[in-house]
């Protein structure tokens, strides 16, 4: 399995192209993150299905982030998912990482998981194993519109109510790389209150996605209160690519209309 | 930049079941008094047509 991925990552090692490959590892029964140095470990690299597809999967570009300031020298390659590829190029956007030092190794999702995600292009454009899928159809956002204003706030407030502030949603989104971050200023969110001021709370983080939010999903799978957070950063991505024209993470050159400043 | 965000957030507010007209923004000059008045209490009047703020109401109840 993966095989083709095995193959090019040993390449790169084996040329000295890349100082490691940060992918998935299976060991003990467990994925989880792992910095590939030595081509001989990729016999027990994953791609993260785990009891499902996809069922384990990290903020690999987070990590990465860590990496290359530990080694701002180096270059890496990095396991990529569409939803990841789509990050990337924000960050690279971002000024968080350097375009020259990574090397993208995507994989495709597989019908299923890009179903489950509503996912709009499942498969990376550095694609180098797996299906090049549909996109996933999206009922989600939809099914929020069908309420009117009164369902649709108390639909929310329920959900929010749950919110017991353990931060999960933001601590592994791999596009929130503030160094101070607005949630914990006591003036808007008050420290020691739970569930926080919603909907508060919230819309200050989906507002903060804007532009960022590359439609991964990792909030919601931390979620342990199960709120649906895709939903709202869905509606959220949906929000400036109709009005802006802007689709988060598929251009490289062209910047988010909120890090634009037009003079006229 | 304002008015983009605007947009945004008054888009949001209407995802998330709040009147979307709440949240207002015009551009109005110090020396504009006139213009001043006649805008705020347009917005006032257009909340009161709105009603009390729907979050505020389910924390009384």
């Amino acid at each position: 399995m993966n095989e083709k991925i095995k193959e090019k990552v040993s390449e790169l090692l084996k040329e000295d192209k890349i100082k490691g490959f940060l992918g998935l590892r299976e060991e003990n029964g467990h994925i989880m993150p792992h910095l590939f140095c030595d081509p001989n470990e990729l016999e027990f690299l994953s791609i993260g299905d785990w009891k499902k597809v996809g069922g384990a999967r990290y903020p690999l570009n987070q990590i990465l982030i860590q990496l290359a300031m530990a080694y701002p020298e180096d270059r890496f390659a990095i396991l990529v998912r569409g939803c990841d590829e789509r990050g990337l190029r924000e960050l690279f956007k971002w000024n968080q990482l350097k375009e020259e030092k990574i090397v993208l190794i995507g994989i495709g999702c597989p019908e299923e998981l890009a179903r489950a995600c509503e996912c709009e292009k499942p498969f990376p454009d550095s694609l180098i194993e797996g299906p090049q899928g549909e996109k996933g159809d999206s009922q989600r956002v939809a099914r929020i519109e069908a309420m009117d204003l009164d369902q649709r706030l108390q639909y929310w407030k329920t959900e929010f109510d749950r919110c017991i502030k353990c931060f999960g949603c933001r601590n592994v989104c791999p596009m929130c790389f503030c160094k101070e971050c607005s949630l914990e200023e006591d003036r808007f969110v008050k420290t020691g209150e739970i569930p926080p001021a919603n909907p508060t709370f919230h819309l200050s983080r989906a507002i903060h996605m804007v532009g960022r939010c590359i439609d991964c999903g990792l909030c919601e799978e931390a979620c342990p209160a199960e709120i649906p957070l895709r939903t709202l950063y869905k509606k959220i991505t949906g929000i400036i690519a109709e009005e802006f024209g802007y689709k988060t993470g598929y251009n490289l050159e062209e910047k988010s209309p909120f890090n634009v400043i037009e003079v006229k | 930049m304002a008015k983009k965000r605007l947009t945004v957030v008054q888009r949001l507010l209407e995802f998330s079941g709040i009147h979307p007209e709440r949240l207002r923004m015009k551009w109005v000059s110090s020396a504009e008094a006139a213009e001043f008045v006649h805008e705020i209490t347009d917005f006032a009047e257009e909340i009161k047509k709105l009603g009390p703020n729907p979050l505020k109401v389910k924390e009384a109840a």
